[in-house]
């Protein structure tokens, strides 16, 4: 397999990279973003794209071709919502169509594209477990949420032109370890948690190593379609918090949400509902369809990877 | 390219696991170096945490019989069991935490025995047969989900075979703040048919209020008559997943909150359903308190879709006249259940 990968720069790029070589170190691997991370020097094949120049579909074609890659790992998506909302649009959803463009007009056989359970969107009328059927509500609130419910509908999309092509879009929950960083991590590594008041949903979590692990799967087998990633296990908010001895300030939720509205907005121009959303309500997947399918088996529970995600923060803070 | 993830996976697992049991070691010999969290009083020469430059403080207040801090553990002791912190690590699928359900439990016990003297017939209909999936269909009234959590009361209790089944919840119900999560943590889940089909798949017991709403919010003088059923999905998931459904009557639950008047305005006002009743709201939280009516729970012949084909589960003229059957059923139920008891209240 010749493997194309965009977004080195983002946690599971560069993480899947590692886990390839390490594997096979005369795997070929091709690299596309802005600059390649001064760990990867000379051990992959790096081609500076700009994935929302205007004619970087052509540029992108032209790569694959001259490389003859028969896959693409598209990973290049912020981690966190990001306060230029114009910036991560145009990467994310015009990058992901350029993509897609190129891909189409090559001989591509497999394509795993980054999304997020996040997708489903917390509501109050969720099910209790949300299968990949269900349909992605998203969060209005939230700019980083449509985008991916934007780029979701645009693989759809090429799926149905190209039936040849087998996507696979990964939704894992909350992705939470010692390494990754996201809106998650960041709420949960604070030493406090302001949680609100007389909502306690129930959360599941994906241990870091358990993604990579799913994303190299899902690049090994023959599939298409969405696959839900989640740890087995589901816990209340508040026995997380109080597993991590973490204070826990409840808020009422219109109080909280005018308390946070100048912060939040500054930093990701988006309602803090945005986030809180997430953790108010449900949003609980069913990941029966990548354990029966891909084999994905996640090694770490909801409550083990919460557990070592704990840990590795502690051991930040006192040495 | 598999082969060699999971070993590095399960290296860090271990290396996760070793910081774990170092970090709690290192708790328990804090603990017992500083008697965090023990009852045994502290005698004076002891070292204690307020330290040498409080001691005479200390010992002034221990003249009139109170340690600041034997007072300070005892108040976080109190505060730690208001908020709730004796909880279980682990809680299942749906939320169910099963600590806490048994610290509800002499809670549930008296409204079952004293406040209600719940009245339980045809617990021969429950059956012994293990691994059958049952779906209970009963009234709803009331306006809190009391009649889901006494049906799943009397079955634990008169059917030791049985699990304890789980009961669903209207949605305006599942979202309101406070109630929602404390519904999961006793076993109350969200009313919608992913939810009911996976209960039964997994071999749970499965309350369902086809009434919805309109059962729980109906006005006084409709009581003990059956609203619609809803659009028949309980009898799809029956036929498909081969469940047998036993209809319920609870007689009591209606005298418990009955509704006099509903406003529209208040509805609108708040964006929840507004019941008034002659305790509510003018007496404030003292009118959440359910009227001690007598209850009456009687279980009705099972009605079974064994050797139905499973096609009919799709099938709208199949699903309505089933539906209408079991509604009829459990009104007849009810009617016989009303004509027999004396009082309300006795």
């Amino acid at each position: 397999m010749r493997l194309a990968v965009t977004g080195l720069g983002s946690f599971i790029g560069l993480r899947a990279i590692e886990a390839l070589l390490e594997t096979n170190p005369d795997q070929v691997i091709v690299g596309l973003d802005l600059q390649l991370p001064a760990s990867l020097e000379g051990r992959i094949v790096f081609r500076p794209v700009d994935l929302t120049g205007p004619t970087a579909d052509g540029r992108i074609a032209e790569i694959l071709r001259e490389q003859r890659c028969d896959a693409v790992l598209h990973t290049a998506f912020f981690g966190t919502p990001q306060s230029d909302v114009e910036y991560a649009h145009e990467l994310e959803v015009v990058g992901s169509l350029h993509l897609l463009n190129a891909i189409g007009a090559t001989g591509i056989e497999k394509l795993v594209v980054m999304s997020s359970a996040e997708v489903y969107g917390a509501h109050p009328d969720n099910p209790n477990f949300l299968t990949e059927q269900h349909a992605l509500r998203g969060n209005p609130d939230s700019h980083a949420v449509s985008d991916r419910i934007e780029v979701e509908r645009l693989v759809r999309l090429f799926a149905r032109r190209h039936p040849l092509v087998r996507a696979a879009t990964l939704r894992p929950v909350a992705v939470v370890g010692p390494s990754i960083r996201n809106r998650f991590t960041r709420y949960f590594g604070a030493r406090t948690a302001t949680t609100l008041l007389g909502y306690d949903p129930l959360m599941q979590f994906l241990h870091e190593d358990d993604l990579v692990d799913a994303v190299l799967l899902a690049l090994a087998r023959d599939l298409s379609g969405p696959f839900n990633l989640a740890g087995a296990g589901v816990l209340p908010l508040s026995t997380l918090l109080r597993l991590a001895g973490k204070r826990n300030w409840p808020c009422p939720h219109p109080l909280l949400y005018s308390l946070r509205y100048l912060d939040s907005v500054a930093r990701t121009s988006d309602p803090p509902q945005a986030f809180y959303d997430y953790l108010r309500f449900l949003w609980v997947v069913d990941a029966s369809r990548a354990a029966r399918e891909l084999g994905f088996a996640p090694l770490y529970t909801s409550k083990e990877a919460w557990m070592s995600f704990v840990v590795s923060r502690k051991l930040e803070v006192y040495g | 390219m598999r082969g060699r993830v999971p070993a590095k996976g399960a290296a860090g697992r271990n290396e996760f696991e070793e910081l774990r049991n170092s970090i709690s070691s290192l708790r328990d010999e804090l603990e017992t170096r500083f008697e965090l969290g023990s009852r045994v009083p502290r005698d004076a020469d002891a070292p204690s945490f307020s330290g040498a430059a409080q001691s005479s403080r200390v010992s002034d207040l221990e003249v009139s019989g109170l340690d600041p801090m034997e007072l300070f553990d005892r108040a976080r002791r109190w505060m730690s069991r208001l908020r709730g912190e004796t909880r279980s690590a682990e809680v299942d699928e749906f939320g169910l935490d099963p600590v806490q359900l048994e610290r509800a439990r002499p809670l549930l016990d008296f409204l079952f025995e004293r406040w209600w003297r719940v009245q339980v017939s045809g617990t021969a209909n429950l059956g012994g047969a293990g691994g059958e999936r049952v779906l209970f269909v009963s009234n709803r009234s009331g306006i809190l989900p009391y009649d889901g959590l006494m049906i799943a009361h009397a079955v634990e209790r008169h059917h030791p075979e049985q699990r304890r089944p789980r009961f669903l919840v209207a949605d305006w119900l599942a979202t309101l703040p406070f109630l929602q999560s404390g519904l999961a943590r006793i076993g109350g889940i969200r009313a919608c048919p992913e939810n009911a089909e996976r209960l039964l798949r997994q071999g749970e017991g499965v309350v369902a209020f086809p009434e919805g709403q309109k059962g729980a919010l109906k006005l006084f003088r409709d009581r003990y008559r059956l609203q619609r059923f809803g659009r028949g999905g309980f009898v799809s998931l029956a036929v498909r997943l081969r469940a047998k459904v036993i209809p319920v009557a609870v007689v009591g639950a209606e005298e418990a909150h009955p509704i006099l008047l509903r406003p529209d305005f208040a509805t609108r006002l708040l964006g929840i359903p507004f019941p008034v009743t002659p305790t509510f709201p003018h007496l404030g939280p003292l009118g959440l308190v359910p009227l001690p009516a007598r209850w009456r729970i009687r279980f009705g012949e099972p009605v079974r879709f064994d050797r139905v084909e499973s096609h009919r589960a799709e099938d709208p003229l199949y699903v309505s006249r089933a539906r209408e059957q079991i509604r009829a059923k459990i009104q007849s139920l009810l009617d016989a259940e009303v004509h027999a008891r004396e009082s309300v209240w006795r």
